[in-house]
């Protein structure tokens, strides 16, 4: 280990991080939320300089007498750790921008904190740990805001509290079996816990049926709370995914792909746009599951398109979830039909907004075009099902997907900037959130352009630059799928526009049966729980006082019960006892 | 050059226990500041010794200049220096509570220095008939400072302890006999080696040697059921003694029988007497369970920590039996913590004694009103006794509780779970006795202003009804004068120690890493 790595590995980001947390409430609010940019920028130039000369697990000790590791660094915690740096870093800004309470950044910034030790964490132990701590901070994050946002935030604590402690099963199972928590020690999660893990995870990952927390908690909130809380929970939850599963499996690939057009779906049918752009994380998540998914099936390729897919992913999604931000907190409205025609009044939103729905919807030049291309060049190698055109189930689910993705963001962006006049003439949006737009879209634009150095903070990069893979994300083929795919969307939003608008009113997702149901479980339960408990508990009463007067009464016992006996070993009988005692254990051991 | 502090620290203290007594014929009051004076020479060697011991590695110390086997040798190792450690450390704390509260004669003072003498003599001796000696230094040292305050209780109790604790120290010196005979040597070392080249170790002698032995310390250490002596010693000993007493005088003797059944005897001795083990673990798991069970059932302070005693050597004597390396390192950190803990419970129990009255559960009524810091003090280190981290209570009982179902895990047996359940059975019902103490401090909700005066019947009320500055505030006036503690409030200096002893219990939660590099060339040795 060199000198600067020793340096730079003394100190787990985290800490930075959560000392800067605090800081932010009790400094005053400019130089708070700067002292907080700088917590967050150490941790993407820790990263950036770390680089895969210091990989290696730092600060491993033992703790509780097991082996954990509290630093581990290798090539997929360090491009989770530059991006989630960055972007932490853009979002604060943007927070400061926006009026945040210091609270909201306070709650953020632990939240960035858990996550970064999520990623960071080289054993299950110190993993589950910081996952569990992510569910209580982000929920923190949520509840802080007050009003709706607290009964969405039951739920989400409902829901990962649920996967948390599933996870947390499974960890334990895989100790079990395993013997050892330490990443290095196993190939992933140990097939023994497969299930539980899938589960636990696929939470936190929005499985389809296992995802309306999703679109139910992120609309909710502070709209600076949005922007971190939309990017972090999920992609981590994809990292882990992958640490569990690190050779992946057609299931999650299929899942993925199911998760894409779930997603795209049912975005197209939202009119609050940060819950349209809750349902679109699924649809990305999908994609990105489906890359990891063909770990095996593919070889690396489709893992780093994934992982590609991740990263660009945390970029425009926290930056469309900025710019529908701006728009919300100028306006008020949080129902795109009642807005309208702001290109003019809110020109730099809009431009923003553009670079991110291009991004999101894999136009050439920025950057989802290059992952989601990955990805699709990955699942067209898969020929299980062949429907049309010689390609898989999977690669049509995944360009079924990206026509909904392209539809929903004409949709979003139609409603929003164009459709009819301006009724209302909001002021564009303020400095810090324009500076905390413009890193987040600077990098959408330079990794889409400069895709070579996307590659360079992937693992694997000499497999993606070498011979045996196609790697030319500007070719001919993808630039003609790219183009077909914009004509899809655009044709198919405006003809369909009012049978979607129809079905917006009429189809329900999951949460329109599940949420009534938890509830009248949980009422029932809490019924019968609190009822059965008052039974056991008088009984328990009963006893436990009856046993109390006989401890404390015990020589009244005797006397009731007739006999005269005093129960305090005095010397004669102490001395009988240790004789005997020594009796019994002489005998036991000689003769037994 | 450090070696020579071994004979020092032994010899020291016993013969400046001549000098209270002889000096005092003519001064009065010089017993405090002798054994101060000693018991501070006596911490600088332990540090001395310690740091000498966790850097540079064991050491020994010829007596006379006779080579063992034959002479006597002192050894100080990495488990030896943690006890000698505690020892002085705690010896030196409680000489600040006892010049705060009494007792105050040169005969205590006399007595406390032998006692010091005899339990780091414990702790250092190579030599099993050594060892029996300063047993029994202890032993009658205890026996005489049980008695100190001249009551008619603490007398009988004084001469319960005398009679059986007699008998128990027999027992041990007819099994060093028994492998005296067998072995043709004393020497613990040596022993550990003849027994394998002269008997073996199902040899029956060695086996009935081992049988008395434990069975000795099972009396001195206070397992049930052989624990009938501590109660009534805890309870009816003068405070300051009750302090010394609980916090190291059992502790010395688990010290002893981790140091024969593992330096002595061996773990292959353990592994081939299967018999043995389960009879250790079979004692250990009842004492924690009817220890924890009787304490619950105390009304009496003194007594329910008394028997909260049984309770916690039957963990560390469970550690012994288990025979795994993760289980006797809990079993130490265990010793050293409940050393602790108990030193700062009972100092705690007697400064609110002193101050307010209090000797039974319902006398501590919304004492946390009165004396905030005493009652924080106890109510953390009840707590750290309950088992909750971070604290050196939590960390003995996981490494025990781990290491007994890591040996479950290793043969498949049921006794190691069982004893983990046992482990978490006792520690509801430690909370069960420890949250009637929290609750009674915090939450009874009684009218101090009138209680304290109905309690402590001294004329001196009105004066002190003015709430929670008063247990350190007024007593910056007579702390430390030496004079009888004024009713209603808590003398200074004992209680910067307690508060301080319930930090480092807190503290020691977290040196979890500390205590398992610092005694693992201890533990990999008698495991290797």
């Amino acid at each position: 280990m060199t000198v600067p790595t020793a340096a730079l590995t003394a100190v787990p980001p985290y800490l930075v991080v959560a000392v800067a947390s605090l800081l932010v409430l009790a400094l005053p609010r400019a130089v708070g939320h700067g002292l907080a940019a700088l917590a967050t920028a150490f941790v993407f130039a820790q990263a950036v300089l770390l680089g895969d000369g210091g990989t290696g697990a730092h600060l491993a000790t033992r703790f509780l007498g097991f082996d954990v590791v509290f630093f581990n660094v290798d090539p997929f915690s360090l491009l989770m750790g530059v991006v989630v740096g960055f972007l932490a870093t853009a979002a604060v800004l943007y927070a400061y921008g926006s009026d945040a309470p210091k609270w909201v950044t306070s709650l953020a910034l632990i939240y960035v904190a858990t996550t970064v030790g999520t990623i960071y964490a080289g054993d299950w132990l110190t993993l589950i740990f910081f996952w569990e701590l992510m569910a209580v901070t982000s929920t923190l994050l949520v509840w802080q805001y007050g009003g709706a946002a607290v009964r969405a935030g039951y739920r989400y604590a409902l829901f990962h509290g649920t996967g948390g402690t599933i996870l947390l099963a499974a960890v334990v199972v895989h100790f079990a079996n395993a013997g050892s928590f330490l990443f290095s020690a196993t190939t992933g999660i140990h097939p023994a816990a497969t299930v539980l893990a899938a589960i636990g995870i696929g939470i936190n990952c929005g499985f389809v049926f296992l995802h309306s927390w999703l679109p139910d908690t992120y609309p909710r909130p502070h709209v600076a709370a949005s922007v971190f809380l939309s990017v972090f929970t999920t992609k981590t939850a994809v990292y882990v995914m992958y640490r569990a599963f690190p050779e992946g499996g057609m299931w999650l690939a299929y899942l993925g792909g199911f998760m894409a057009v779930y997603g795209a779906f049912f975005a197209l049918l939202q009119y609050d746009p940060r819950r349209l752009l809750s349902y679109h994380i699924q649809a990305q998540v999908g994609y990105m599951l489906a890359g990891l998914g063909l770990a095996t099936a593919v070889g690396e390729f489709a893992v780093v398109g994934g992982f590609a897919h991740l990263f660009n992913n945390v970029l425009y999604k926290s930056l469309l979830f900025m710019a529908v931000g701006v728009v919300i907190y100028r306006t008020g409205l949080e129902d795109i039909r009642e807005m309208g025609g702001l290109w003019r009044v809110m020109p730099v939103t809009f431009l923003v907004y553009v670079v991110g729905a291009a991004s999101i919807t894999a136009v050439p030049g920025f950057n989802g075009f290059i992952s989601k291309g990955m990805v699709l060049d990955s699942a067209h190698e898969i020929h299980e099902y062949v429907l049309l055109l010689d390609s898989g189930l999977l690669w049509w689910l995944l360009v079924l997907g990206g026509v909904g993705t392209f539809m929903s963001f004409i949709k979003l962006g139609y409603y929003v900037f164009f459709h009819g006049s301006a009724s209302i003439s909001p002021d564009d949006a303020t400095p810090f959130q324009t500076a905390g737009m413009a890193l987040a879209a600077g990098a959408c634009v330079f990794l889409g352009v400069f895709y070579g150095q996307l590659i360079e903070l992937m693992p694997f990069t000499e497999v993606i630059r070498g011979e045996e893979v196609y790697f030319h994300p500007y070719s001919t083929s993808h630039l003609t799928e790219s183009a077909a795919l914009l004509v899809a969307g655009f044709v198919g939003f405006f003809a369909l526009k009012r049978p979607l608008g129809w079905l917006a009113h009429h189809m329900r997702d999951v949460d329109a049966v599940l949420f009534p149901a938890a509830f009248y479980a949980g009422r029932w339960s809490v019924w019968g729980v609190t009822e059965s408990w008052a039974a056991v508990d008088r009984a328990t009463m009963r006893v436990v006082g009856g046993a109390k007067w006989v401890a404390m009464n015990p020589r009244q016992l005797l006397a009731n019960a007739g006999v005269d006996a005093e129960i305090r070993a005095g010397i004669g009988r102490s001395v009988l006892f240790l004789t005997l005692t020594a009796a019994v254990a002489l005998f036991a051991l000689l003769l037994g | 050059m450090t070696d020579v502090l071994l004979p020092l620290s032994i010899a020291v203290p016993i013969v400046a226990a001549t000098l209270p007594l002889a000096l005092g014929l003519r001064y009065e009051d010089v017993g405090w500041p002798v054994a101060a004076v000693t018991t501070l020479g006596l911490v600088g060697s332990a540090a001395a010794v310690a740091l000498e011991v966790y850097t540079a590695g064991p050491f020994d110390h010829e007596l006379g200049g006779y080579a063992p086997p034959i002479g006597i040798e002192l050894v100080a190792d990495e488990l030896s220096a943690a006890v000698f450690l505690l020892v002085t450390l705690v010896s030196a704390a409680t000489l600040v509570l006892s010049r705060a509260i009494g007792p105050r004669g040169n005969a205590f003072h006399s007595a406390y220095l032998l006692l010091t003498g005899g339990l780091v003599g414990v702790s250092l001796t190579g030599d099993l008939f050594n060892l029996f000696v300063f047993l029994e230094i202890v032993g009658l040292t205890t026996y005489a400072l049980i008695a100190a305050d001249r009551s008619g209780a603490s007398a009988y109790a004084s001469l319960k302890y005398l009679v059986v604790g007699t008998v128990g120290a027999s027992l041990y010196l007819v099994g060093v006999g028994y492998v005296f005979l067998a072995t043709g040597t004393l020497n613990m070392a040596d022993v550990s080696v003849q027994i394998v080249e002269q008997a073996g170790y199902t040899d029956p002698l060695i086996r009935a040697g081992y049988a008395f032995i434990v069975v000795g310390f099972a009396l001195k250490i206070a397992l049930f059921p052989v624990h009938s002596w501590q109660p009534d010693a805890y309870q009816r000993a003068p405070d300051s003694v009750t302090t010394l007493v609980a916090a190291l005088v059992s502790t010395a003797s688990a010290y002893a029988l981790i140091r024969v059944t593992y330096s002595v005897f061996t773990v292959d001795f353990l592994a081939a007497n299967d018999a043995i083990t389960t009879g250790v673990l079979l004692v250990a798991g009842v004492s924690i369970l009817a220890g924890s069970g009787l304490a619950v059932m105390q009304s009496d302070l003194k007594r329910m920590f008394a028997y909260s005693s049984v309770a916690q050597f039957g963990m560390v004597a469970a550690a012994v039996g288990i025979a795994d390396e993760t289980a006797l390192l809990g079993g130490v950190v265990h010793l050293v913590g409940h050393g602790l803990m108990k030193f700062g419970l009972f100092c705690g129990l007697a400064l609110l004694a002193a101050g307010y009255g209090a000797r039974r559960v319902e006398d501590l009524a919304s004492l946390a009103r009165d004396a905030p810091f005493a009652s924080g003090a106890l109510a953390v280190l009840g707590l750290s006794l309950v088992g909750i981290p971070p604290s050196v209570g939590f960390l003995g009982k996981w490494y025990v509780s781990l290491g007994a179902v890591r040996s479950a895990g290793a043969t498949g047996g049921v006794v190691g779970i069982a004893l983990a359940a046992v482990i978490l059975a006792s520690t509801l019902f430690t909370l069960a006795y420890v949250a009637r103490v929290i609750e009674q401090l915090y939450f009874a909700g009684v009218d101090r202003g009138d209680a304290e005066r109905g309690v402590a019947d001294h004329g001196d009320a009105g004066g002190h009804a003015d709430g929670p500055a008063r247990d350190a505030g007024d007593a910056v006036a007579d702390g430390g004068s030496g004079d009888a503690t004024a009713p209603g409030t808590v003398p200074t200096a004992p209680l910067v120690v307690l508060v301080a002893a319930a930090l480092v219990v807190v503290g020691l939660g977290f040196a979890g890493a500390g205590f398992e590099s610092l005694l693992d060339p201890y533990l990999s040795e008698v495991f290797a």
